[in-house]
């Protein structure tokens, strides 16, 4: 029998871009841990026994292994450390390691530290950097940027499944105007204003059907996650601790027009499926998830989660994947307004990476704080109000995403 | 590959040894390899901050391997495919080994493609990366050439953008053969012959509305 997972604390700098922030990665790293420190007045680091990092791009920081950096500043060196790398789903992946370790008995208190410095070169640059993660030899010179090859895929998927422009762009509303009441969000610390479905409308073309608004922000950011076995969460946060109940992790092709016809999802899932327009790594793992923790009708069952809202119109699909909705539904699941924070299952009050930010390494784990927040009762004190708290909440769905949909994880956590 | 084992004067050698005779350099004038340099620095008024700008600048070698032969195809006006000769699969992206587990592995066969295609999906970019800005706006297609199991994303050209249709039959169009690179971007789709575009309709009016902007901001950039 594995040992339980649990979660106890967290934190994240505020996420930005350009000379706004305050940290340098090393710096940023220590003030997360302190903000945790604070939260919890019985975590001392000297409790540590391995630290992950989630770092995505070397090309952003012009340094390679810069965890060494982070680890040495922290004053933990002697202890065990490597780093996760999986594209956007590297937070997600560098949790996953953490709860394996910890299932294992081999570790008892482990630091997840995640950060991206996305704004060390021009946006356009950066958008190019982080297309040198699809296929180089084939895509990078033809469509260049990730916006371009998720429209080619949600274009088709929107047809197929009769969900418009407009339905999609309320989802982008729903995230930055959940961003307002988070004062470390990039929306709420840069453009700073409610927007509505005009507006989304309205703002410039990425890649059709794909908005400057239907797009998640590029970031620098840090952020620091404690994950631990149930006795020292016992000791540490007796009443706030939040344990991972599920957990699942899968793997789709890197190139989106590979999947067409790949044997092992027609295996899985019989033909035409996850075809080029859903996300079948999503799927599968968040099958896998559910099963773990007992799990049969998620949208009952879930009271909310922090998912991987690259654009709007992967949230949309996310939706889908995680069996909230079908084809037949999902438009009318997105009408009803079942996501945003008076609906049956809010997503990304924290914003998401539509309203928070999207500093790579760093997004997943500010996922997983999101949602730990939620479920130990700390919204009030992270956020402006309580207008993003999901009240009551006692199971919650983190979900991480790389690639083209290339690496899907999905975590169900759960009040103690 | 079979093992060939050079014998020199000098030493045995235990791989084989490919050897590059055909070069070509089209390195555009003034572009030199710098290493690590750094060009300059910022710091704020109140001295708190600085800002340094390192420059970066390194030549990569892609060696194509076994890929090789797609690559040298395009030099050759070709799409090359491979096939498995197990289960019959086709892969153009190639595969050098077949995907189905039952097939073990298999080292696939190289075959030669039509140059025609089919629209699965597609795109209009009206943003992009560094290096593609100024070709903007760009129709990304994913398209299944001949027998393919997959779908392979290139451009199209020779259309409006607001024309695009999911289905539309495609023709292969390499650039003029002194212009090939050896690289994807050596050919381009375009509309087969004789495809018309289908009326006007509110979608392409959209499609029309957001690209329109794009051609007046491209002219812009330097």
């Amino acid at each position: 029998m594995s040992k339980k997972v649990c979660i106890i604390g967290g934190a994240t700098t505020p996420f930005d871009y350009g000379p706004t922030g305050f940290e340098s990665i090393e710096g940023g790293a220590a003030e997360c841990v302190k903000e945790t420190r604070a939260d919890l007045p019985d975590f001392s680091l000297r409790d540590l026994d391995f630290m992950i990092y989630s770092h995505f791009s070397v090309h952003f920081g012009h340094q390679l292994a810069p965890e060494w950096i982070i680890h040495d500043h922290l004053g933990l060196v002697g202890l065990p450390h490597f780093r996760v790398e999986n594209g956007g789903n590297t937070g997600g992946s560098a949790l996953y390691a953490a709860a394996l370790a910890i299932m294992s008995g081999h570790h008892d208190v482990i630091g997840i530290v995640g950060w991206e410095t996305m704004d060390s070169v021009s946006q356009s640059q950066g958008s190019e950097f982080i297309a040198m993660a699809s296929d180089t030899r084939y895509e990078l010179m033809v469509g260049g940027i990730y916006p371009i090859y998720y429209a080619a895929m949600a274009n088709k998927w929107m047809k197929d499944n009769n969900v418009t422009e407009e339905d999609v762009a309320s989802i982008a509303v729903k995230n930055k105007n959940n961003a307002m009441d988070n004062p470390k969000a990039q929306w709420y610390r840069t453009e700073h204003r409610y927007i509505t479905i005009d507006d989304v409308m309205n703002s410039k073309l990425i890649s059709y059907p794909l908005k400057k608004y239907d797009c998640c922000l590029m970031s620098r950011g840090v952020a620091f996650v404690l994950v631990c076995s149930e006795e020292y969460a016992k000791k540490v946060n007796p009443d706030g601790y939040v344990t991972i109940d599920g957990m699942g992790l899968s793997s789709c092709t890197i190139r989106a027009g590979d999947r067409l016809n790949y044997p092992s999802w027609k295996e899985r899932y019989g033909s035409g499926y996850p075809e080029m327009t859903e996300f079948g790594a999503c799927r599968y793992s968040a099958e896998q998830a559910y099963k773990m923790a007992g799990i049969t009708n998620p949208l009952k069952e879930l009271d909310f989660g922090e998912i991987h809202d690259a654009f709007s119109t992967s949230e949309a699909q996310i939706y889908k994947a995680l069996g909230l909705a079908d084809t037949e539904n999902i438009a009318q699941f997105i009408r009803n307004e079942n996501t945003t924070m008076h609906g049956q299952i809010p997503m990304n009050p924290g914003g998401g990476l539509i309203g928070y930010g999207h500093p790579v390494g760093a997004t997943g784990l500010m996922s997983t704080i999101e949602c730990f927040y939620q479920l130990s009762g700390m919204i009030p004190k992270k956020h402006l109000s309580k207008e993003t708290e999901v009240a009551g909440a006692e199971c919650g769905i983190v979900n991480s995403h790389a690639g083209t949909g290339t690496s899907i994880s999905n975590f169900i956590l759960r009040r103690n | 590959m079979p093992q060939v084992i050079v014998m020199n004067k000098k030493k045995k050698k235990f791989a084989y040894e490919p050897n590059f005779t055909e070069k070509k350099d089209y390195r555009p004038a003034g572009v030199k390899e710098m290493g690590l340099s750094f060009v300059g620095h910022e710091i704020s008024d109140d001295r708190l901050n600085m800002n340094q700008f390192l420059h970066y600048d390194q030549l990569y070698i892609i060696r194509h391997g076994w890929n090789s032969p797609f690559f040298i195809g395009l030099l050759d006006g070709k799409i090359l495919g491979t096939r498995c000769p197990n289960c019959g699969d086709t892969w153009v992206p190639i595969r050098t080994h077949c995907w189905n587990l039952d097939c073990n592995l298999e080292k696939t066969q190289w075959v030669q493609m039509p140059l025609s295609a089919k629209v699965h999906t597609w795109t209009v970019a009206g943003w992009s990366g560094r290096s593609s800005l100024k070709r903007l706006p760009i129709i990304l297609v994913y398209a299944v050439i001949g027998d393919s199991k997959v779908a392979i994303a290139n451009e199209l050209h020779g259309i409006s953008p607001w024309d695009v249709e999911f289905g539309m039959p495609l023709e292969i169009v390499f650039k003029p053969k002194d212009e090939r690179i050896g690289a994807i971007t050596d050919f381009h789709f375009e509309p087969a012959d004789g495809w018309k575009p289908s009326p006007m309709n509110k979608e392409k009016m959209r499609i029309k509305k957001l690209v329109e902007p794009v051609y007046e901001w491209v002219k812009t950039i330097k």
